[in-house]
């Protein structure tokens, strides 16, 4: 009794020392160096391959090809990576929690719109000398390399492309009178030809679909249709929306007309991203802007056909989007994480394993290979990724102002479709008030 | 009245309310001994609880980035940069609304279900296990599987003749409380089916002979009996309600256009979504519990005043 | 004969509101193994869902024992500690007893995500990051309010005449709560514990920030991956499939302990 009593008292004492220390040192860790820099004796294109043991995360969506990757890697190399799948919603939340205490893994990828908030809060490594160093540095992603740029330092390469492209369902188009091997080339054609096939008339089916109520849907698939027609939604510094301009005034009243008459799937304005790529699946949808990933998927139940986004009048754009991967500032394995990166953008990693699983290529001069050779929709999908007028948005808040749900850009096409299309200027100067904060 | 009950019937020992100490001679040792007893769950508060809502105090009056860390004391600007935010005011309206609303339909429908399935027989005993069974699945689960039974693609409710369940603000809502009801009314059914049946069968007997009819039964003896358990239930509900998280998070993720962001959602947002600070968030955090602290400082003292 | 002219509508009301509530459960399970598209079951009946979620990541075996693990420690941690406190807040009387009380009642009114980094941290200091015993710690210290209530008011609900026989019967107090009055309470024991399983099980948010390595995630957190593919579209198979397997061990235990954990909040103090 009198022992369990005393050593009660002295657990609780030494608890309650341990529990201040902790709120000390809780409160003093934060801003924290890293003095792991790893002053290493040379900075090879290769890095090391010696045998460590690597971390790396990466979204539940881009689990097939992550997977895909670390397995070939693991197999050819002598370092081992170890993969972790966060579920997409909380990767943030994770990342975020991990990134506090410097505990983030040695690589981690991240959604490419947000890669300018995460390089500017410092959660990435410099690697601007070794990309420097890659015989095939000018021929990497742009759109990708530039996201993960600051201050003129890189600390981003791609990781996995997600492209938008336009596809339609050559069924539909031949029973429509429309041509099934051309798909639309400007604004008007696709409302056309969404019109068009409406007048089928046919049960539970409709002219076109959109995520209505998903900011990243619409991020994805309207922002090239307004670079296309050679406009931007943004100033260069991502500061600003230039939303209201006349080409992206012309996209909304394209939409707003679908709707009008009839042509958009009912089920667009409540979609919240979950089920927006579903009823094309079901050969249900005419035409949509859709992601390219999702064209094996697509062909199994679709004769799908494929063509860059359109702008007003001719142009070809897509969203250069996906994830951009990096080494952490907390990684004490810098030349061993290298090594991953530089096989992952060489062509065993973009060819072998990334085309061989029918993603797109991160390199303009691979965009030719066996795998493209095979079917002509891969190869039209590697040729627009290379586009000049393809681009990825930057800008530091971009998931506050676009893609967090109620981001004032839902509310601004929500009310360009559905709503009030003289909210406009307003609702314009709300998605710059978050992008300026 | 049912005679027996499969429910074993409590007690008849006397018992000390909690709160009040017990009735025993105490010494010194006696008051050690409690507290030996008591240090696990000291430690676990203190380690798990305390120290962690020290951490959240703190990080309330600091500008505390979810990237960046603590870069100083930046009070009272947290909590100014809360009240001025533009979800702010949207989202404590709905969360009350919320509250109200889900409170009101559970514990009457609870109740209900408890009257229903007090008698014990085979029939009860099976409606009782079928109104607990949702129990069993964790909220998110829960939540998960309405998510697939509202969605356009999956649902096999068409023939309800609705069109979206989660489209307009009015339908997310209720078919949000739909959920809740779904997945609670047992819980607190159950509860409730204890206080019922601590109601002896002589109270209602006595009634009977006093010409009582149903209803005044009803309102006149059972309500006034069951005044603990209902008050009981009461305060988990309305702090469960005032916490949701998981089902709107899922479900409708605050839209459409924002109508059902609940406070904690709001939270959630400002620490992970956007604007990633977490001194926001911590500080629109403290406020939600001190505002918890409130409402049931009242409930208790209502309850309370009532019993007096 | 009246009686049952007056009961037969009540029955028909009251059995379809059963229906009601059996209703989604078994919906999800008919759905789960049911044709539909953009899931691993696109055409014909069968269990293509389910083999998507066995072989996804480190296999559902792996996930099954990590679940198993982590339910199971919440569910001793949640026991041993509910007891003594609720002995401790029952039987005695100790300075600060309400206070510490009224805080350990007060977990409940936090906002869940709110604590979660600072929990991160701590564990972190503690040498408990990415482990199941953390986690485990902290889900138990969210079941407390509830365990430490339960367990008080069952120990309350004790006859005063068992409670002194056993403190006057020589031994001390410790022998007197594991021998006399632990099997005294065991309605309450069974209903902590299978409140303690159900929450740990099902949780997901939790282990979501405080497990980093795929090996050791649970269940719930695998499931959540497998839902979402590019652009937030949702694998409708692969959800309620994963709903399915997360719901059948909780109810089954559920319905086994039915009769316990109905007469554990009998055994309260609930009563008016």
């Amino acid at each position: 009794m009198r022992t369990r009593i005393t050593r009660g008292i002295i657990r609780r004492a030494v608890a309650s020392v341990a529990a201040l220390g902790l709120v000390a040192t809780m409160a003093a860790c934060g801003g924290g160096d890293d003095e792991a820099g790893g002053a290493s004796a040379a900075v090879t294109a290769e890095g090391t391959d010696d045998g460590s043991e690597l971390t790396l995360w990466t979204r539940a969506p881009l689990e097939l090809q992550a997977k895909a990757l670390v397995e070939a890697y693991n197999k050819s190399h002598k370092n081992q990576v170890k993969l972790t799948i966060v579920p997409n919603d909380d990767y943030v939340a994770k990342v975020g929690a991990a990134a506090g205490s410097g505990d983030l893994p040695d690589l981690f990828a991240a959604d490419i719109v947000y890669v300018p908030n995460w390089t500017k809060a410092g959660l990435f490594s410099d690697m601007t000398e070794r990309i420097g160093l890659l015989p095939y540095a000018d021929k990497i992603n742009q759109g990708h390399v530039t996201a993960g740029t600051y201050e003129d330092k890189k600390y981003v390469l791609p990781f996995v492309l997600d492209l938008s492209v336009m596809f339609w369902n050559k069924k539909l188009y031949q029973e429509a009178g429309l041509d099934p091997e051309k798909g639309p080339t400007t604004l008007d054609e696709y409302r056309e030809h969404a019109l068009a096939i409406q007048k089928l008339n046919k049960p539970d089916t409709y002219g076109t679909y959109f995520g209505g109520n998903c900011g990243g849907c619409g991020v994805f698939t309207w922002f090239p249709m307004v670079w296309a027609s050679g406009e931007e939604v943004m100033d260069a510094e991502g500061t600003k929306s230039l939303l209201d301009g006349a080409a992206a005034q012309k996209v909304y009243a394209t939409f707003r007309q679908m709707q009008e008459g009839g042509a958009i799937h009912p089920g667009s304005k409540d979609d919240t991203g979950a089920t927006w790529v579903a009823a094309f699946q079901e050969g249900k949808i005419g035409v949509m802007p859709y992601p390219a990933t999702l064209l094996p998927t697509a062909a199994k139940t679709v004769d799908v056909g494929v063509g860059p986004i359109p702008g007003v009048s001719g142009g070809a754009s897509t969203f250069l989007g996906g994830d951009g991967i990096g080494i952490s500032k907390d990684s004490k394995k810098n030349d061993q994480a290298w090594n991953f990166l530089a096989w992952l953008t060489s062509e065993a990693g973009q060819v072998d394993v990334l085309a061989a699983n029918d993603s797109t290529v991160a390199r303009t001069d691979l965009a030719d290979n066996q795998y493209s050779a095979k079917d002509p929709r891969v190869a039209t999908v590697n040729k627009v990724a290379g586009a000049p007028q393809s681009k990825t948005p930057f800008a530091v808040n971009f998931q506050q102002a676009f893609n967090a749900p109620g981001s004032p850009w839902v509310t601004l096409f929500r009310n360009q479709v559905y709503g009030d299309a003289g909210a406009l200027a307003n609702d314009n100067a709300a998605v710059s008030g978050v992008l300026g904060q | 009245m049912a005679p027996t009950s499969t429910l074993v019937a409590p007690p008849d020992g006397a018992q000390a309310p909690p709160g009040t100490p017990g009735s025993r001679p105490r010494n010194r040792m006696k008051a050690l001994a409690g507290w030996a007893y008591a240090a696990p769950t000291a430690l676990f508060v203190l380690i798990f609880f305390i120290v962690p809502i020290v951490l959240v105090g703190r990080m309330s009056v600091s500008d505390w980035g979810l990237f960046t860390g603590n870069e100083g004391i930046n009070a009272p600007e947290n909590f100014t940069d809360v009240l001025d935010d533009r979800l702010f005011w949207p989202a404590v309206w709905f969360t009350v609304k919320y509250t109200v609303v889900t409170t009101l339909i559970l514990l009457a429908l609870a109740l209900a279900l408890a009257m229903l399935v007090q008698e014990a027989n085979r029939w009860t005993g099976f409606l009782r296990t079928s109104f607990l069974v949702p129990s069993a699945l964790g909220l998110a689960s829960a939540s998960l599987l309405f998510y697939a039974l509202y969605s356009p693609q999956s649902t096999p409710l068409g023939f309800l003749g609705i069109d979206s369940f989660l489209g307009t603000p009015n339908a997310a809502l209720w078919s949000t409380v739909a959920l809740v009801v779904w997945r609670f009314a047992g819980f607190y059914m159950l509860l409730l089916l204890v206080g019922l049946q601590g109601i002896s069968g002589d109270v209602y007997e006595a009634a009977r002979l006093d010409g009582a009819g149903r209803w005044q039964t009803f309102r006149y003896v059972t309500l006034p009996l069951l005044k603990s358990s209902l008050a009981l239930c009461t305060i988990l509900c309305v702090t469960g309600s005032m916490l949701a998280f998981d089902q709107f998070y899922i479900l409708t993720k605050g839209g459409p256009d924002n109508s059902t962001i609940t406070i904690v959602q709001l939270v959630y947002n400002m620490a992970f979504f956007g604007q990633n600070n977490l001194g926001r968030a911590a500080a629109l955090s403290i406020l939600v519990l001190v505002a918890l602290l409130v409402v049931n400082a009242l409930q208790f003292r209502g309850l309370r005043d009532k019993e007096s | 004969m009246r009686a049952l002219l007056i009961r037969t509508p009540q029955h028909v009301l009251a059995g379809g509101l059963a229906l009601i509530f059996l209703f989604p459960l078994a919906w999800a399970a008919v759905a789960s193994v049911s044709p539909q598209g953009g899931t691993a079951q696109t055409d014909g009946w069968g269990f293509g869902n389910y083999v998507t979620l066995a072989n996804y990541q480190a296999g559902v075996g792996q996930y099954l024992v990590n679940s198993t693990v982590v339910s199971v420690l919440t569910v001793l941690f949640t026991l041993a500690v509910s007891v003594l406190g609720g002995y401790a807040f029952a039987m005695f009387s100790f300075p600060g007893r309400n206070v510490l009380f009224l805080v350990t009642l007060a977990i409940l009114m936090v906002p869940y995500a709110t604590l979660l980094i600072p929990l991160y941290v701590l564990l972190n200091q503690l040498g408990l990051q990415n482990s199941l015993v953390g986690l485990a710690l902290v889900l138990t210290m969210f079941q407390l309010p509830f365990a430490v209530f339960m367990m008080r008011i069952s120990f309350e609900a004790i006859p005063n005449e068992l409670r002194e026989a056993a403190l006057i019967d020589g031994c001390g107090s410790f022998r007197a709560l594991l021998h006399i009055l632990v099997p005294a309470v065991k309605p309450g024991l069974i209903t902590v514990g299978l409140f303690a399983f159900l929450a740990a099980w099902n949780d997901f948010i939790t282990p979501l920030v405080l497990i980093s390595d795929s090996d050791r995630a649970p269940l719930p957190l695998a499931v959540a991956n497998m839902r979402q593919q590019v652009m937030g579209i949702v694998d409708f198979g692969a959800t309620q499939a994963g709903v399915v397997v997360l719901a059948v061990p909780c109810v089954v235990l559920f319905l086994a302990l039915q009769r316990h954990y109905v007469r554990g909040f009998m055994s309260g103090a609930l009563k008016g």
